[in-house]
């Protein structure tokens, strides 16, 4: 009987859902996934958890809900302390198993294995523990989880050339976009492809006609090189990327503008978000910042973009000459180590 | 940071820095700082910018900050104040003191860097001496928070600490310091006292910027003693010097970890003081006290992790909690009710447990 393992469609899901399912999948398990977020899942997660949690957060108890009433074998909410050397993810992400525990009785177990490659970048202790939790040897799941990361390289590759996740794992078509204003919608995965959690921006946008980028179609390398202006190392996986894809746009040619998309309480974007518009703001690059939470009106927000985009479209044919004379990134960190004070 | 800057002032001056003390903070600071900083920053960053600019004002030319290394906004708090001071326009030199999560060295090497042409020696002597002043400090307090409740003229004991900490301010050595602290004793232990007083023992956890400094937590910890409860912290001030900066040089383990009795709700380290509060929670409850308060600014993202997982901790050891967020918009009368509701509540318990048994 091949067993079944639920994985919720919140916080890191968009980043890892194919390196999971098809890890699952190939030590020969079925992988459920909950459907995408509305209106029933938000309310029931919203109702589980504290007032004071951040809108992700409520969408995955919602999600984590919905897979506790079903017959499956495993929850699987793994507890992300850092995917990478020297830096976390984020406090929440990193208490959520403990929180989802206290919180929500659910029939099936909870696999929540602890990754942690801040010290040393291996996945061994993170693949002893499934192999332990599961009962399966060790080789086998090791096997397992080195196929899965060619899918997941093959995934990220994807992302970088602006193909969106919905396309590769839900295999639904998405708006070309072939528009005359370069927006960056800068934000966390899983409020930038959660459809229902943004109110449909992307759609919005593109049928403005906008060229979209998220701080997937940036090279890790870069964001990483473009992060290290600050005088203090940036220990957030995430916050870095934002910072260095915010910095490496400034670089594009083109008229065009920033978004920032936020949840409200989130404490990563509330120090990071912040310089980025300070940046941004010495840069002369216009932004829209926009927070999210469970009461935005759909009309607000309607609103607002519209309003940014005509000052956008404005301003370009006040300055119809500004054109990059370079056209390529030239960023290096030497250059604007200024900017931030060393 | 409450009462640090005794500590800190008796370190620097010891090692022959001229020291600014920004003046206490008060709504002033606030103002200032929320103008300033980020609308969903929490709400030691406000205050503390708030110092920053006050300070200035004053003459300081140097900032001793502290940082981390995540994954707790503290860590960062250094690089953007000195992003938002840059932007107003104030020159600014600044200088951080992290954590000695690599080396002692590293530590010493910094603090080394901060005061200039001091012999290693003094600097030595200096820490020496800030960590004995932040110890007899915290004593004091400690007997604050016990007569607190009981005294028959309330706020004789506040009165006589407030007085204490400048004399101890005052000390420039160890013996004056141990005759100013010996001298406050004295003073606090003759307070008249009601000792037949039946009073509740609360334990306060939280977010340590909230807990060490009265004018974030808007007074909780007085607002409780005057309701009659004897108040316990989970974090004094020489304890965290202990655990945080002093682990590394004596090689002392701490005494009592409160992350070991978070075990069964919350497994890992969360950044902040998450996983202490939740296990301090849980050691209250078995030594007996009879409810818990937990501070934190709003937004504070370990808090939140704490909070979610206190329901357990409270069925778990049938131990009221009760959770209070401030910020700059929080209303002394409200926080005030709260707390009264609290410790009725309490009192009615203790009260049918004794009826019933």
């Amino acid at each position: 009987m091949t067993k079944r393992i639920g994985i919720p469609r919140g916080l890191l899901f968009y980043n890892f859902f194919l390196l999971w399912s098809s890890f699952f999948e190939s030590l020969g398990m079925e992988v459920i996934s909950t459907a995408e977020t509305n209106k029933g899942i938000l309310d029931k997660g919203a109702s589980k958890v504290v007032d004071e949690a951040c809108l992700p957060v409520k969408v995955f108890y919602g999600h984590v809900a919905e897979l506790a009433e079903r017959e499956l074998d495993y929850i699987f909410v793994p507890r992300m302390v850092s995917i990478e050397k020297g830096a976390y993810i984020c406090p929440k992400i990193i208490g959520i198993p403990d929180m989802v525990k206290a919180n929500i009785t659910a029939k099936p177990a909870y696999l929540a294995p602890n990754l942690n490659m801040r010290e040393k970048e291996s996945h061994d202790q993170f693949l002893k523990e499934i192999a332990a939790n599961m009962g399966k040897p060790l080789i086998q799941v090791q096997k397992a989880w080195r196929s899965a990361m060619k899918v997941q390289q093959k995934y990220e590759l994807d992302l970088l050339q602006g193909i969106y996740p919905e396309k590769v794992f839900l295999k639904r078509e998405t708006l070309e976009h072939n528009g005359d204003l370069n927006i960056l919608l800068l934000g966390h995965e899983y409020n930038l492809y959660d459809d229902y959690i943004n109110m449909g921006i992307r759609k919005k946008l593109k049928q403005m006609g906008c060229n979209l980028m998220t701080v997937n179609q940036v090279p890790k390398y870069v964001q990483q090189l473009e992060s290290r202006v600050l005088s203090r190392r940036m220990f957030w996986t995430y916050g870095k990327s934002l910072l260095g894809t915010a910095r490496y746009f400034r670089e594009l040619p083109g008229s065009k503008g920033v978004i920032l998309l936020t949840s409200f309480g989130c404490g990563i974007d509330s120090i990071v978000g912040n310089m980025i518009i300070r940046y941004l703001g010495k840069m002369k690059i216009p932004y829209l910042n926009i927070t999210l939470d469970e009461h935005t009106g759909e009309a607000g927000i309607n609103t607002r973009i519209e309003a940014f985009i005509d000052l956008l479209r404005w301003r370009r044919e006040l300055d119809e000459d500004n054109i990059s004379t370079y056209g390529k990134y030239l960023g290096s960190p030497q250059r604007y180590a200024g900017i931030y004070g060393s | 940071m409450g009462n640090t800057w005794v500590a800190l002032k008796g370190m620097l001056e010891y090692m022959g820095l001229d020291v600014v003390v920004p003046p206490p903070s008060s709504k002033h600071t606030l103002n200032l700082g929320v103008q300033h900083a980020p609308e969903f920053a929490c709400l030691p960053l406000k205050i503390n910018l708030g110092n920053f600019i006050e300070a200035k004002q004053l003459g300081a030319d140097t900032i001793l900050m502290a940082g981390g290394v995540g994954p707790c906004r503290f860590g960062l708090y250094g690089q953007l104040e000195k992003e938002i001071l840059v932007d107003m326009g104030y020159e600014y030199e600044s200088l951080m003191i992290e954590p000695p999560d690599v080396s002692v060295w590293q530590f010493i090497k910094r603090v080394k860097r901060i005061v200039g042409p001091v012999s290693w020696w003094r600097v030595i002597q200096g820490i020496r001496f800030g960590y004995h002043k932040a110890c007899l400090v915290d004593e004091l307090e400690k007997l604050v928070q016990e007569i607190r409740p009981r005294e028959y003229v309330q706020g004789t004991a506040d009165k006589i600490f407030a007085h204490s900490l400048l004399t101890i301010d005052r000390a420039k050595n160890i013996p004056d310091l141990y005759d100013a602290f010996g001298l406050a004793k004295q003073k606090l232990l003759h307070i008249p006292q009601d000792t037949t007083k039946p009073v509740l023992k609360i334990g306060l956890v939280g977010e340590i910027y909230t807990l060490l400094e009265p004018f974030a937590s808007l007074d909780i910890e007085k607002k409780l003693g005057y309701l009659g409860a004897h108040v316990t912290r989970s974090l004094y001030l020489s304890e965290w010097i202990e655990s945080h900066l002093l682990i590394g040089i004596f090689r002392r383990k701490a005494k009592i970890s409160f992350c070991d009795f978070a075990n069964p709700f919350l497994n890992h380290f969360v950044g902040g003081h998450g996983q202490e509060t939740i296990g301090a929670a849980a050691s209250f409850a078995l030594q007996g006290y009879e409810g818990i308060v937990q501070v934190a600014p709003l937004t504070c993202m370990p808090e939140i992790v704490a909070h979610t997982i206190f329901p357990r901790v409270s069925e778990y050891y049938g131990i009221p909690i009760l959770t209070i967020y401030v910020d700059e918009q929080s209303g002394e009368a409200g926080i005030g009710t709260r707390l009264e509701a609290f410790v009725d509540l309490l009192q009615r318990k203790v009260e049918s447990k004794t009826q019933c048994g």
